[in-house]
């Protein structure tokens, strides 16, 4: 399920392949976005089926850390992935949540819900609560 | 202590509420009275005219006018100045205001829209509110002295509706002073309209106490036996707050509520951290309780690790809580400045492991109906433990 | 008769599916921290947000009522509280409420001080175009006070204020009758170096309820190379201004701030024991403002401020070890970032929000009427960058300050919600943004995260804070909530256990 990986071609970059089936164009990018202080990230399309990325060090001395970097940035994208997927069933009640949150007291407030009354209270058809649910 | 006792009515007469009075206080004040008549007290007919009521520990007259129960069974624990209902129905008579104590009920209603398993009222379904909240304004009319604090407890008071905001009126208009407690489970706040009603009266000394069981639905709705009733509360303390109608959490610590105490206390000070006051409580061992008590019990002494991390959760971040119920030889000594003694006058009782206890004074002791059922850890504290555990936490 | 008692299936119905409240989440320490729209946060193993996105978390478990006691998830055996989540989010930014709060005159740039890391004084002694002039300071009042926050902050700032003492002079009891006439509560502040303070500017401050801040970067080897200024007293002279000022105003009526230079890096438990040894039971760990030197070493910054943060990680240590001794002292950053974390309310530190302080809760009042949208956009100013000069007191009113074209370019980029690296971490409701730092070490507003020694710094401050409150260490938790509450900490002699 993990991203496939490739020996690099030389010891001073790193290559990464991401399957696009998995993983977007997006959470590549932010992925690569957090190695930018030390890193360079090449973005290619390798092919249809996935995005490959170059890591190079910013300066030489940084070589020692590639195999630290790839390792970052299959988790960082991993981790981007699983973010797009909570934002993507949640942003919606986000939306919601500031809304209200925003909103004047009371406007967007839902009506309380279930059943209020003790049995008598619910028998009585003149029930506070049936006058309160009409309000 | 006793609260009730019981005679035979002398003619069919409904309920009268009365100030009791042992001797004669002028004419003019016999009309909120009701006269108690020791026996061998030799009294004419003008003597005990004009008496809202009268209590006789013998044979009293025959009255056809005047509501009258005799030969009591018991008369000892009427005192002047307690404030007494004589049931015609029934020849009950209840003491329902007494003035020496220091806590003071009015009891509004049986009736509950929850059925809580330790519950020590269990409710009814029987519709009392009328007929109690006639006998509730009498009561606030009766009482001469204000007191410093009042709770007002079923059942469920908000069933009440109208009628609660009523007497909540009419105290405001009588006592305004007198800090006013409603025990409810908070569940009617959430509806906006009534919370606002609510706050509207404008009494200036009024709070509610709200019990929460856990942190999650499920937990707090078995206990309370009520499904939506978790949700339906924190709608309510919510509506409550942002309306300015200050809070109290209550919590009674048993086996349901204990294993998510710590997290329930986080919960609170997320959620509820407008409450004014968080009350940790022991069980009751008196109306449901016993019935459920497989469901309930857990030896105090075995959760005072718990109550400790519950109770420092909350004080090191500036809630104010305390500790109910519990006898200080089964709290650990950094939790006794927590301990009230809340226990009511006539319920406190000692067991005989009490005897030789230097700590007695400092602890709230007993429900009368505790001894039947209580930690296997009561001991006596002596006196150097009790100076020194004193001393570091004052 | 007692009615029926159901079993606790009826009541703990288990749901088939669960839907998600929006969070965001971090690997910490071998396990994931998540924190909701709130700010309230759950350390969970590894694997539970894979569990969570995948519906996968055992509906019976503890951590799933634990994810739902905390509002990460909801289900249909109850109402999903929204409201309650949203009254709380409010709470949250109730910073943004309000209006501005703080403002800032500087009412002369003269000094007698000339400390490398103040970009903006002058060696002038007398009066004259670095001063702010009466008119001047009439119409800064009356745009501090078209604020429509209920209770204003006047901090007078240089320069030396005090070389300008009759412009505060003039200043206070303008401020105090417009206040009282706009039914505003108003606090004044004076930041000096106490090197001139007499015992009639004392009485002065004393008779105006005027709370004093001044600067006490550590010892005095370190305070006079910090602080240089003629006589090379510095020190001498901030200690007996503390003394008298203690003296006059009361304990609390003076505060003191330190930065940390290149110098002081080495020093960071000197620098605190001097804090202790004046008694003060609060320090700010303050970094050196980047302006002006940051911008001729660019990237570099984020590597200085590793520095920083290795000071910072020390420092906080021995202060904990202070506390533990029974001294109480509060670091100030901890304690503002710990409000954040721990608690469900807002803080008004203006320099660590989203949206970022500048204009909305902090305006400063340069001597020549210039208005800034902070006290770092003026020092760049000085620099010849009037990037962030919103208006002018003389030209513009509050109204202009707000809609001008250097206001609106800052707001686009003062929403951490909506920047890049920001916006999905974990760490976005207790932090900040900052367009006037990255703008000035980056050379654009957005900032580029990875390389921001604002970010550097937060992150590991922010992971160094949840890591001890993970560690959940009794006295350091009860030493961290003394801080927050302000009370004293409830030691374990205390409790006497």
């Amino acid at each position: 399920m993990g991203p496939a990986s490739s020996p690099a071609q030389a010891t001073e970059i790193a290559l990464v392949q991401f399957d696009r089936a998995l993983f977007s164009e997006e959470v590549v990018l932010k992925g690569c976005y957090w190695l930018a202080r030390d890193f360079i990230c090449e973005i290619a399309t390798a092919d249809s089926a996935s995005i490959q990325v170059t890591i190079k060090p910013r300066q030489s001395s940084s070589v020692e850390a590639l195999p630290f970097a790839k390792e970052t940035l299959i988790q960082s994208v991993s981790d981007f992935a699983l973010r797009e997927k909570i934002d993507a069933k949640t942003s919606g009640i986000r939306d919601l949540l500031l809304a209200k949150a925003f909103s004047e007291a009371g406007v967007l407030e839902d009506a309380p819900t279930g059943t209020f009354g003790d049995k008598i209270e619910q028998e009585n058809p003149q029930g506070m609560f049936k006058i309160l649910g009409s309000c | 202590m006793r609260l009730t006792t019981t005679g035979s009515p002398s003619h069919p007469f409904g309920s009268v509420v009365g100030i009791l009075a042992t001797e004669d206080s002028g004419r003019k004040e016999r009309a909120r009275e009701i006269r108690l008549v020791a026996p061998g007290e030799a009294l004419t007919a003008s003597n005990l005219a004009g008496y809202r009521g009268l209590l006789f520990c013998n044979d009293g007259p025959e009255s056809r006018s005047t509501p009258l129960i005799q030969r009591l069974r018991e008369s000892d624990h009427l005192k002047d100045g307690d404030i007494v209902v004589m049931e015609g129905a029934t020849g009950l008579v209840r003491s329902l205001y007494r003035p020496r104590e220091r806590h003071h009920h009015l009891f509004v209603t049986e009736r509950c829209n929850s059925n809580c398993l330790m519950c020590s009222q269990p409710p009814k379904d029987r519709d009392d509110i009328e007929a109690l909240t006639v006998r509730n304004h009498a009561i606030i009319d009766l009482i001469d002295q204000p007191p410093s604090y009042l709770t007002i407890t079923g059942g469920e008071p908000t069933l009440l509706g109208d009628h609660l905001f009523g007497l909540v009126s009419h105290l405001k208009a009588k006592m305004p002073d007198t800090e006013v407690h409603i025990l409810t489970n908070g569940r009617t706040f959430a509806w906006p309209v009534f919370t606002r009603r609510f706050a509207e009266l404008d009494h200036p000394n009024i709070s509610l106490g709200v019990p929460l069981y856990a942190d999650i639905p499920g937990v707090h709705d078995y206990v309370v036996q009520a499904v939506g009733a978790f949700d339906q509360t924190i709608a309510g303390l919510h509506q409550a707050a942002r309306n300015g109608i200050r809070v109290e959490i209550r919590v009674v610590l048993h086996k349901q509520t204990l294993p998510r105490l710590l997290k329930l206390a986080e919960f609170i000070y997320r959620n509820l951290t407008f409450a004014e006051h968080v009350a940790l409580m022991g069980l009751e061992y008196t109306g449901y309780t016993p019935l459920n008590i497989e469901e309930l019990w857990i030896d105090p002494f075995d959760y005072r690790d718990q109550l400790e991390a519950a109770v420092e959760f909350l004080a090191i971040r500036n809630m104010n809580v305390s500790i109910y119920n519990h006898q200080l030889c089964v709290l650990k000594p950094s939790m006794w400045s927590f301990a009230k003694r809340s226990i009511s006058d006539w319920k406190n009782a000692y067991l005989p492991a009490c005897e030789g206890c230097s700590a007695l004074e400092e602890c709230g002791g007993f429900f009368q109906w505790a001894v039947r059922k209580h930690s296997a850890h009561i001991h006596p504290i002596e006196a150097d433990r009790v100076r020194e555990i004193l001393n570091v936490s004052a | 008769m007692a009615r029926t008692f159901f079993p606790t299936e009826k009541y703990g119905t288990k749901p088939a599916t669960f839907s998600l409240l929006p969070f965001r989440f971090m690997r910490l320490n071998s396990k994931e921290l998540l924190v909701n729209e709130a700010g309230e946060f759950l350390f969970a193993p590894s694997g539970t947000v894979q569990d969570l996105a995948e519906g996968s978390v055992p509906i019976n478990s503890e951590l799933y009522l634990d994810l739902k006691a905390k509002h990460f998830l909801y289900d249909e055996a109850s109402s999903p509280l929204f409201d309650l989540l949203a009254t709380k989010i409010r709470t949250k930014f109730d910073h943004i409420n309000g209006g501005t709060k703080l403002h800032i005159f500087v009412v002369t740039l003269r000094c007698e001080h000339s400390c490398d890391y103040c970009q903006v004084s002058r060696q002038l002694t007398t009066r004259g175009e670095f001063d702010m002039t009466p008119a001047t300071a009439d119409r800064a009042i009356e745009m501090m006070m078209d604020s429509p926050s209920p209770a204003v902050t006047l901090e007078f700032q240089g320069g030396e204020p005090l070389l300008a003492f009759d412009m505060i002079q003039y200043i206070v009891p303008r401020a105090k009758r417009l206040a009282k006439e706009r039914g505003k509560l108003l606090d004044v502040v004076l930041c000096t170096n106490l090197a001139c303070i007499t015992d009639e500017i004392l009485s002065y401050l004393r008779d105006e309820r005027i709370k004093v801040s001044t600067s006490l970067d550590g010892p005095a080897f370190l305070h006079n190379r910090n602080r240089p200024r003629r006589g090379g007293d510095s020190y001498e002279k901030a200690i007996e201004g503390i003394q008298r000022c203690r003296e006059v105003l009361g304990h609390e009526g003076v505060a003191a701030l330190m930065t940390t230079t290149a110098a002081s890096l080495e020093h960071v438990t000197e620098i605190i024991d001097e804090y202790v040894r004046q008694d003060f039971h609060s320090i700010f760990l303050r970094p050196i403002s980047p302006y002006g030197f940051a911008i001729r070493t660019r990237h570099r910054t984020g590597y200085e401020m590793d520095k920083f943060v290795e000071f910072y990680k020390k420092g906080l240590d021995h202060i904990l070890e202070i506390n533990r001794g029974g001294y109480r002292l509060a670091e100030v950053y901890s304690q503002i970032l710990l409000t954040k974390i721990l608690t469900p309310h807002s803080t008004y530190y203006v320099d660590m929000q989203s949206p970022a302080g500048g204009a909305w809760n902090v305006l400063v009042y340069n001597y020549d009427g210039d208005v800034y949208a902070s006290d770092e956009s003026r020092m760049l100013a000085e620099m010849k960058d009037w990037t962030f000069r919103l208006g002018n007191v003389h030209r513009d009113s509050r109204a202009s300050v707000f809609t001008g074209e250097p206001a609106l370019k800052m707001f686009e980029a003062s929403c951490n919600q909506a920047l890049a690296g920001c916006s999905d971490c974990a760490f976005q409701s207790y932090c900040g943004a900052d367009p006037v730092y990255h703008y000035a070490t980056q050379g654009d507003m957005y900032g580029h995260r990875p390389t921001s020694g604002f970010c550097t710094r937060n992150m590991s401050v922010l992971k160094h804070l949840f890591s001890r409150i993970e560690e959940n260490d009794r006295d350091v938790m009860r030493i961290f909530w003394s801080w927050i509450t302000g009370s004293a900490p409830r030691t374990e002699a205390a409790l006497c256990d």
